[in-house]
C-alpha cells in the first residue's frame, strides 16, 4: 500500500495482541459507536486489522490518531522491549520548581531547536510520569514514525527511563531533557531490561525489603517444625540464617523482574595454589553475565540454599542495593562506568 | 568376552583367547585397563576417558585433506550420536550406497512418513563421499560424508539442488587395542554427526540400522570431555588466538540461573601455562622426563579449578553446584548435549579424537 499512514496502522494492529485490542481502542475512543458495534473480537486478527484499515479511509485518520493509539497501548503493555534507565545529575537551583506545563514546553522546544522534523508526544500517566514519544527525522526527511523513542520521567526523580534508542539520537535527548529539568548532566544507570515496572520498582525500592534485626526475625518460623536432634536444629538454623541473609540482600515476596547483570572483572587473580599468576601484576580479565528470567528470584534461591556462601558479597547485593546491572570491577571497588 | 575395568588385572588385557575360527570381540572398557593404570587417575569419570593426551599442535591438514572439503566439515553446528561397528560396510560401495538410500528415503516417504521438508512433489538425492585424509593411524577407517540435496519438480533443469541434510562417520585415533580386535568384516565409524531435518536424520539412521546391523545412540559431552575442550582449546591460543574462552554454567534454582563466563583469552593462555608449569615443577622428582606435548587430565581439571575459584572469590558462588553446559572459543563450540561445531581446521584432528575416545566409551558393546 502507498500510504505510510495505512501501513502504520496497520503494523501497529498487528502487533497489539487480540486479547487486548478491544480494551485499546475503547480507551482511544475515535470509533463511532456503530463502529464499534460493528467489531467482533471473535474474528480472526487477519479480518479485525482489515475492517481498521476501511474505518481508518472512513473517518480520515491522520498519523497524529494513530500514534496516539500506539502511544495508548504502549503506556498500558510498557514491558516489552529493551528499557534503559539514566540518571540525571548535577540539578540547578530551580530544578525542583519545575512543574509539568514548564517541561513539557522546554523539552518540545529544545528538542525541536536540535533536530530538524522531529515529532514529539507527550502525555501524563496516572502515576503522574511524564511519558514521551519521539519520531526522530533528519534535515533531509520527515520524522520515522516506525521506530519512535519511548521516554518515561517523573518529575522530581532523578531517573529517565528510555527504549529504542539509538546512539546517534543520545546526545540530542540527553541535551534536551537536561535543559527541559534544569539539570546538568545526565549519565547512565548501569541499568537495563525488559520489564519497564520492574527496573522502576528497583531503582524505587518498591518491593518488600528486609533490614537485619537483631531478635529472632519471623522468617524463622516459617522454616520451622518439630526438630528432635541437635543436628537438626542446628541445620536448621543455618538454614533459617541463609534465608535471612539472602532475603536482606535481595528483598522479601515477590522481586522486580530483572533478565540479566553483567559484571566486566579487571581484578587480579589471587589464589593460594598457584604462585605465578598471583604475582601476575596485569589483572585477570574476563566478563560474568548471570541470566534467568527472574534473575534476583534466582540469586536469592542461590544463597538460601547454600549455592552461594552467605553473606551475600557486595558484587551481587549492588544489583538491589544501587539498582544496577552492569559493573565493572577493579582492585579499587566496584564501580561503573560511564557508557 | 565382557569384563568391567575393576576386575580386569593389568596382564589380562595383553592376552585374548582366539580360537583358530572365531575371534572373540573385546568389550573396549577392558582395552582401557592398561591405559588408566599408566596415570593418575582421580574419580571415577576420568578412568573412563584417556587421563592424557597429545597436545595439540597446528598442523597443515590442508597438507593432507583438500579444503573444500574440510570446509564440509566446519562451520556447521552438528548434532553427535555413537555407531556401533558396521557389518560389511565397504569404503568402495559408495555409490550403491548413494542409490540405496536415495530408493529407501522415496520408499519411506511413499508410506507417509513425515518428511519435513520442501513439498510434496520433490525428490532426494543423496551422495556418499569419503573425506580423504584425515585419518592418523592405519587402523582408522575413512572418514565418510553423507549429503541428501532436494528438488522440487517445480525447479527448473538448471536449477541447483538444495542441500538439506549432511551428515558424517568418523574414526579418528581409535583405541587400536579395540580396533584390532574386531572381527575383520567389521568397519568402526563410531562418531556420527548430522544437521539437518530430524526426520531425515531418522531415516538415514534406520537405513545404517537395516543395512549394516548396527546401532545408534546419542552422544552427550561430559563435563570432563568439555573441560578437556577448554583446556586443549586454550593450548592452542599461541599458535591461532581463540579470541575469547567461553563456558555456559547452569545453576539449578528455581527459575534457572545461566552464568556465562568469558575469559580474555591471553588471560587464559597464561593461567593455563601457570597451571602447567606447576604441574610439571611438582613431577620434577620423578622417574620420567615429561614429555611437554603430554596434556595430563590433572592439569585440565587444576585449570577449571583455578576459573572456578577466581569466580567464586568474586560472587562466593560455586560454580561446582552448578553444570557446564557450553564452552566455545574462535577454535569451535561444544554443548552438552552432543552439539559441536569446528571453525578452524588445525585443531580438527584433536577434537575428532576427543569425540571418537567418548563415542567408543558410550557405545554398549
Amino acid at each position: 500500500m502507498d500510504d505510510p499512514v495505512k501501513r502504520l496502522l496497520q503494523r501497529l494492529i498487528r502487533r497489539i495482541p487480540s486479547q487486548m485490542l478491544k480494551i485499546t481502542l475503547d480507551k482511544w475512543g475515535r470509533l463511532t459507536a456503530t463502529q464499534q458495534r460493528s467489531m467482533d473480537f471473535t474474528q480472526p486478527k487477519r479480518v479485525l486489522t482489515e475492517k481498521l484499515l476501511s474505518i481508518y479511509e472512513e473517518n480520515e485518520w491522520t498519523v497524529k490518531h494513530v500514534t496516539e493509539l500506539e502511544m495508548i497501548y504502549i503506556m498500558d503493555n510498557p514491558n516489552q522491549g529493551m528499557w534503559n534507565a539514566y540518571q540525571l545529575m548535577d540539578p540547578e537551583d530551580d530544578s525542583q520548581s519545575v512543574n509539568l506545563m514548564q517541561f513539557k514546553e522546554q523539552f518540545k522546544s529544545h528538542l525541536g531547536e536540535i533536530v530538524r522534523h522531529v515529532s514529539v508526544k507527550m502525555k501524563k500517566h496516572t502515576d503522574e510520569a511524564v511519558w514521551i514519544r519521539i519520531a526522530w527525522g533528519d534535515g533531509f526527511s520527515r520524522s520515522n514514525h516506525l521506530k519512535p523513542t519511548y521516554v518515561v520521567h517523573q518529575l522530581q526523580t532523578p531517573y529517565v527511563f528510555v527504549t529504542s534508542l539509538t546512539s546517534k539520537q543520545k546526545p540530542l535527548l540527553s541535551q534536551a531533557l537536561i535543559l527541559a529539568t534544569r539539570h546538568q548532566n545526565i549519565k547512565d544507570a548501569n541499568l537495563s531490561g525488559l520489564k519497564l515496572t520492574a527496573i522502576r520498582e528497583l531503582l524505587m525500592r518498591q518491593y518488600q525489603q528486609v533490614f537485619p534485626t537483631k531478635y529472632h526475625s519471623p522468617l524463622t518460623e516459617k522454616t520451622q517444625t518439630v526438630l528432635n536432634t541437635q543436628t537438626e536444629r542446628e541445620q536448621a538454623e543455618s538454614a533459617a540464617n541463609r534465608c535471612q541473609m539472602a532475603c536482606e540482600a535481595f528483598g522479601d515476596g515477590m522481586l522486580p523482574q530483572l533478565q540479566s547483570a553483567v559484571y566486566k572483572l579487571e581484578t587480579k587473580f589471587r589464589d593460594p595454589a598457584n604462585k605465578t599468576m598471583t604475582e601476575r601484576e596485569e589483572p585477570f580479565r574476563c566478563v560474568v553475565k548471570f541470566a534467568s528470567t527472574n534473575l534476583l528470584e534466582s540469586l536469592r534461591q542461590c544463597a538460601s540454599s547454600g549455592i552461594a556462601s552467605t553473606p551475600v558479597t557486595p558484587l551481587l547485593s549492588s544489583i538491589p542495593l544501587k539498582g544496577k546491572n552492569y559493573f565493572v570491577v577493579t582492585d579499587n571497588g566496584p564501580g561503573s562506568s560511564q557508557k | 568376552m565382557v569384563s568391567s575395568v575393576a576386575r580386569t588385572p593389568l596382564n589380562s588385557v595383553v592376552v585374548q583367547r582366539r580360537s583358530k575360527n572365531k575371534s572373540y570381540r573385546q568389550s573396549y572398557r577392558s582395552c582401557l585397563g592398561a591405559a588408566s593404570r599408566l596415570c593418575f587417575t582421580p574419580g571415577l569419570t576420568a578412568r573412563r576417558l584417556n587421563a592424557s593426551r597429545r597436545a595439540p599442535k597446528s598442523r597443515d591438514i590442508t597438507e593432507k585433506v583438500s579444503p573444500e572439503q574440510l570446509a564440509l566439515l566446519m562451520k556447521t553446528e552438528w548434532q553427535l550420536s555413537y555407531i556401533t561397528p558396521l557389518y560389511q560396510f565397504r569404503h568402495t560401495q559408495l555409490r550403491s550406497y548413494s542409490r540405496q538410500l536415495s530408493a529407501f528415503i522415496a520408499a519411506e516417504k511413499q508410506q507417509g512418513l513425515a518428511m519435513e521438508v520442501e513439498g510434496p512433489q520433490s525428490s532426494f538425492r543423496v551422495s556418499f563421499s569419503v573425506v580423504q585424509g584425515m585419518v592418523e593411524t592405519d587402523d582408522d577407517a575413512e572418514t565418510v560424508f553423507i549429503q541428501i540435496h532436494s528438488k522440487s519438480l517445480f525447479d527448473r533443469q538448471d536449477e541447483p539442488q538444495r542441500s538439506v541434510w549432511r551428515g558424517w562417520l568418523s574414526c579418528i585415533n581409535g583405541n587400536p587395542d579395540y580396533l584390532r580386535s574386531l572381527p575383520k568384516d567389521f568397519i568402526c565409524l563410531p562418531l556420527f554427526g548430522s544437521s539437518g531435518a530430524e526426520g531425515l536424520t531418522c531415516v538415514v539412521k534406520s537405513w545404517f540400522q537395516q543395512t549394516f546391523d548396527c546401532c545408534f545412540g546419542p552422544l552427550e559431552i561430559s563435563n570432563t570431555s568439555l573441560q578437556w575442550l577448554l583446556a586443549l582449546w586454550t593450548h592452542c591460543h599461541m599458535e591461532s588466538s581463540i579470541q575469547h574462552l567461553k563456558m555456559n554454567w547452569t545453576v539449578p534454582v528455581v527459575p534457572p540461573l545461566q552464568v556465562t563466563y568469558t575469559v580474555n583469552p591471553q588471560d587464559a593462555w597464561e593461567l593455563w601455562s601457570s597451571v602447567r608449569k606447576d604441574h610439571q615443577e611438582e613431577n620434577e622428582g620423578g622417574e620420567e622426563v615429561k614429555d611437554e606435548s603430554i596434556v595430563d587430565i590433572d592439569e585440565v581439571m587444576r585449570f577449571t579449578q583455578a576459573l572456578k575459584s577466581h569466580f567464586y572469590r568474586h560472587f562466593r558462588l560455586d560454580l561446582s553446584a552448578g553444570s557446564l553446559n557450553q564452552v566455545s572459543t574462535a577454535l569451535g563450540s561444544a554443548k552438552c548435549s552432543g552439539r559441536i561445531k569446528i571453525s578452524n581446521s588445525k585443531y580438527m584432528i584433536t577434537t575428532l579424537t576427543l569425540l571418537t575416545e567418548c563415542a567408543l566409551l558410550k557405545m554398549p558393546i
